[in-house]
C-alpha cells in the first residue's frame, strides 16, 4: 500500500505541529521520519494512522482519499515507543486481540486464531513466552510482542513511533537489524519515527528529515548524509564543526585564510558559516598553511577523535577531527603537539536562513 | 529509639481516638445482653432503617459508578473547553458542608422551592421522601469514584486505547476489554469508599429526610433518634451494625491493597476479560 500526503497541516491550539507537508511513501518502502523532539514527526505518523485528523490537506492510501477514515478502517499496524501492551492479558491474548475483536463474519475460527498467533510468536522468536504477562518480559521482548500483535491483523502498513527509543543501545541495534530483515521478508510499507540519525540511516530506504513542522529534505540515507541541502540537515545527520566564513570573489575565507572556492550565489557576505564533519578535516605536519595545536585525544573503538585549536579560532571552541585508530597508533599524536590542518570537504551556508534549533 | 517513640505516639493516638471509641460502641450495644441487642436491631423501625440505607446505597453507588467513570474518562482522555471547571465541580461536594448540600435540595424541590409547584401539581414527593434522600446521597458521594479514577486514567494515557482501535476494536470493545480491566482496582476502591459514605451519610440526608420513622429514616438518622430518646442500648446496637459495615468496607479495601502489588509483580490476573477464552 502506498501512502501520500498532500498539503497536510495540523495545529494544536496556537502551535502548528506540521505545516503543508507533502510526502510520498511508495509501496514496500521503509521510510524513516527523522527529526529532533517537537519537530512534528510523531504528529505526522499519527495523522497517517488516523489517530489525528488533519486540519488541511489529504492523506491518500493507494491513491484513495483516506483523510476521514477511522483508525480501524485504515488497517495500519501501530507500534508505540512504550509498547502499550495490554498488561492484564498474557502474551498470547495480546497477539490474539486484533483477531478476537473482529466481527463474527470476519473472525477466523478459534483454531485458525491459535495457529496464527503461535506462528507470529515464532516469527518474533518468543513462542516460549505465550503464557507470560508483559510485566514478566524485558523491554526488547515486549517490543517484539507489540510488533507481533500489530502484524496479527495483516496490516498493509506498519507505523512505528520511536519503537526502540526506550531500549539500551545493544538491544536497539539487534532489533533494528531484525526489523529490517522482517520488512524485507514480508514486503509491507513501513514508516518509522526516530530522533536517532544512526537508526534512520541504518534501517530505512528513504529518510525524511523534519524540522519545526516542515520537511527539510527527503532522500536515500547516503545522499542525505553527503549532500545536505540545509545547515539544519547537515547538523542533524552527524557531528559537525562550525566555522564563520567570509565569502569574497568566489573564495571562502576563515579570517585571512583562504580555504577554497565557494558559490557566488550566497548572500549576506561575511555572515556565512562553513560546516565540516570531523572526518573531513585532514591532519598533517605543522608545515601546512593552517597551523593548530592538539588539545585533547579520545580513543573511541576503531576511531580516534582529536580536538584541535586552530589559529584564528577562539580557544574555547576547538575543532573536532577524526582519524583511524591505525593512523593514530602509527603517528603517535600527543596533546600539545603542533599540527597542520586542511579541509577536505566543507559546505557553506547562509547564517540565519533557517532558525537554529536548540535541541542539537 | 526515636523511631520507637514515634510509633508509640502514633499507636497511642490511634488507640485513644479510634480503637477505644469503636470498642465502646460494641460494648454499649451488648451491655444488656444479646437478646436486647437482637430486639433492638429487629424492631420494625430499625429494620426499615436498615432496608432504606441499603436501598439508598444500592441506587447511589451504581449511579455514581456510571457518572464517575464517564467524568473521569472525559477528564483524563480528552481536552475540551471547561475541563478545569468540571474538575472543580467534581470537588464541590467535598468542599461544602453536607448540611448545605441538603439545604440546596430543599431550596430546589421543597414546597416553596424552585420546582416545588411543579412537583406538587404532579404529586411527586422528593423532599422528606426517599427520592430526596437518594439525591442528597448521590450528591455527597459523587467525588469518590471520579477522584479515584482520574489519576489512574491520566497516568495510563491513551496508548492502550489507541492500540486497540488500530487493531480494529470498536469503542465498546475497547472500553470493556482494555480500559475497564486497566482501571478495575481503582474503580473497586472508589466503589468501596463511595459505598461506605453512602451508608454513613448523616448531614445532607438529615436535612432532606424529615425523620419519618419507618419511612424516611436511614440508619444514621435512626441512631440519632434513639439516642435522643435516651435509648442508649438500641442506639448503640444499630450504630454497631453501621460500624460493622464500615469495618467490612475497610477490610475489603485492605484486602484489595494487599492483592494489588502482588498482582502487579507477578502479573497474574484473577479475572480474565470476557472473551479472553473462547
Amino acid at each position: 500500500m502506498s501512502i501520500e500526503l498532500r498539503g497536510v497541516s495540523k495545529q494544536f491550539g496556537e502551535f502548528a505541529a506540521v505545516e503543508n507537508i507533502n510526502l510520498d511513501v511508495p509501496t514496500g518502502t521503509l521510510m524513516a521520519l527523522l527529526g529532533p523532539s517537537g519537530c512534528g514527526k510523531t504528529t505526522l505518523l499519527r495523522l497517517i494512522a488516523g489517530l489525528e485528523i488533519p486540519d488541511e490537506g489529504q492523506v491518500l492510501f493507494d491513491g484513495q482519499d483516506a483523510t476521514l477514515w477511522s483508525v480501524g478502517e485504515r488497517k495500519v499496524g501501530f507500534v508505540f515507543q512504550n509498547y502499550a501492551l495490554f498488561r492484564h492479558m498474557t502474551v498470547y491474548e495480546n497477539v490474539a486481540f486484533g483477531l478476537k475483536v473482529k466481527g463474527r463474519r470476519e473472525r477466523p475460527t478459534a483454531a485458525a486464531i491459535r495457529s496464527k498467533v503461535h506462528s507470529l510468536l515464532e516469527l518474533v522468536q518468543l513462542g516460549w513466552a505465550h503464557d507470560r504477562f508483559p510485566a514478566q518480559l524485558s523491554g526488547g521482548q515486549r517490543q517484539r510482542i507489540a510488533l507481533a500483535r500489530a502484524m496479527a491483523v495483516d496490516p498493509q502498513v506498519l507505523l512505528l513511533d520511536e519503537p526502540f527509543g526506550a531500549l539500551d543501545s545493544q538491544v536497539r541495534h539487534e532489533l533494528r537489524r531484525w526489523l529490517r530483515r522482517l520488512h524485507d521478508e514480508l514486503h509491507f510499507t513501513s514508516i518509522i519515527v526516530t530522533h536517532d540519525q544512526q537508526e534512520a540511516i541504518e534501517v530505512a530506504d528513504t529518510v525524511a528529515v523534519l524540522n519545526r513542522g516542515h520537511i527539510e529534505q527527503t532522500g536515500i540515507p547516503g545522499e542525505i548524509y553527503d549532500l545536505p541541502r540545509s545547515a539544519f540537515v547537515h547538523r542533524f545527520l552527524g557531528q559537525v564543526n562550525e566555522l564563520p566564513v567570509r565569502v569574497r570573489d568566489g573564495r571562502a575565507y576563515i579570517g585571512p585564510l583562504d580555504i577554497g572556492a565557494a558559490a557566488e550565489t550566497l548572500k549576506g557576505k561575511g555572515e556565512n558559516i562553513a560546516l565540516i564533519r570531523p572526518h573531513e578535516i585532514e591532519i598533517g605536519p605543522p608545515s601546512a598553511n593552517w597551523p593548530g595545536t592538539l588539545v585533547a585525544v579520545r580513543v573511541i573503538g576503531p576511531i580516534v577523535r582529536l580536538e584541535i585549536c586552530a589559529d584564528g579560532q577562539p580557544i574555547h571552541e576547538p575543532l573536532e577531527a577524526e582519524i583511524s585508530r591505525e593512523r593514530f597508533e602509527a603517528e603517535r599524536f600527543s596533546v600539545g603537539q603542533k599540527v597542520g590542518l586542511r579541509l577536505r570537504r566543507w559546505q557553506v551556508y547562509e547564517r540565519g536562513t533557517r532558525p537554529h534549533n536548540d535541541t542539537i | 529509639m526515636r523511631r520507637r517513640l514515634l510509633i508509640g505516639i502514633a499507636l497511642m493516638f490511634m488507640t485513644l481516638f479510634l480503637a477505644i471509641p469503636l470498642l465502646t460502641v460494641f460494648a454499649q450495644a451488648l451491655a444488656r445482653g444479646a437478646a436486647a441487642y437482637l430486639a433492638a436491631i429487629t424492631e420494625p423501625a430499625a429494620l426499615s432503617a436498615i432496608k432504606l440505607t441499603l436501598t439508598v446505597a444500592a441506587i447511589s453507588v451504581p449511579v455514581n459508578l456510571v457518572f464517575g467513570v464517564a467524568a473521569a474518562w472525559a477528564i483524563a482522555k480528552f481536552n475540551f473547553r471547561g475541563k478545569s471547571t468540571l474538575i472543580t465541580l467534581i470537588d464541590l461536594p467535598f468542599a461544602i458542608s453536607p448540611v448545605i448540600a441538603g439545604l440546596m435540595f430543599i431550596l430546589l424541590f421543597g414546597t416553596n422551592g424552585w420546582f416545588g409547584g411543579f412537583l406538587r401539581t404532579h404529586h411527586i414527593h422528593v423532599v422528606f421522601a426517599v427520592p430526596g434522600i437518594v439525591l442528597a446521597t448521590i450528591f455527597v458521594t459523587f467525588p469518590f469514584i471520579a477522584r479515584e479514577l482520574i489519576p489512574v486514567m491520566q497516568s495510563q494515557g491513551n496508548d492502550d486505547e489507541e492500540t486497540a482501535l488500530s487493531l480494529g476494536a470498536t469503542g465498546w470493545q475497547t472500553f470493556w476489554r482494555v480500559t475497564l480491566p486497566n482501571i478495575r482496582w481503582g474503580l473497586l476502591y472508589g466503589v468501596l469508599l463511595c459505598n461506605a459514605r453512602a451508608m454513613g451519610e448523616f448531614g445532607a440526608v438529615s436535612v432532606v429526610s424529615g425523620h419519618v420513622r419507618g419511612l424516611t429514616n436511614t440508619m444514621p438518622l435512626h441512631v440519632e433518634i434513639l439516642y435522643n430518646d435516651y435509648n442508649y442500648t438500641a442506639a448503640f446496637a444499630v450504630a454497631s451494625l453501621l460500624a460493622l459495615l464500615a469495618l467490612l468496607t475497610l477490610a475489603g479495601k485492605s484486602f484489595l491493597e494487599w492483592r494489588q502489588p502482588e498482582l502487579r509483580r507477578t502479573g497474574h490476573a484473577r479475572q480474565r476479560p470476557k472473551g479472553g477464552k473462547r
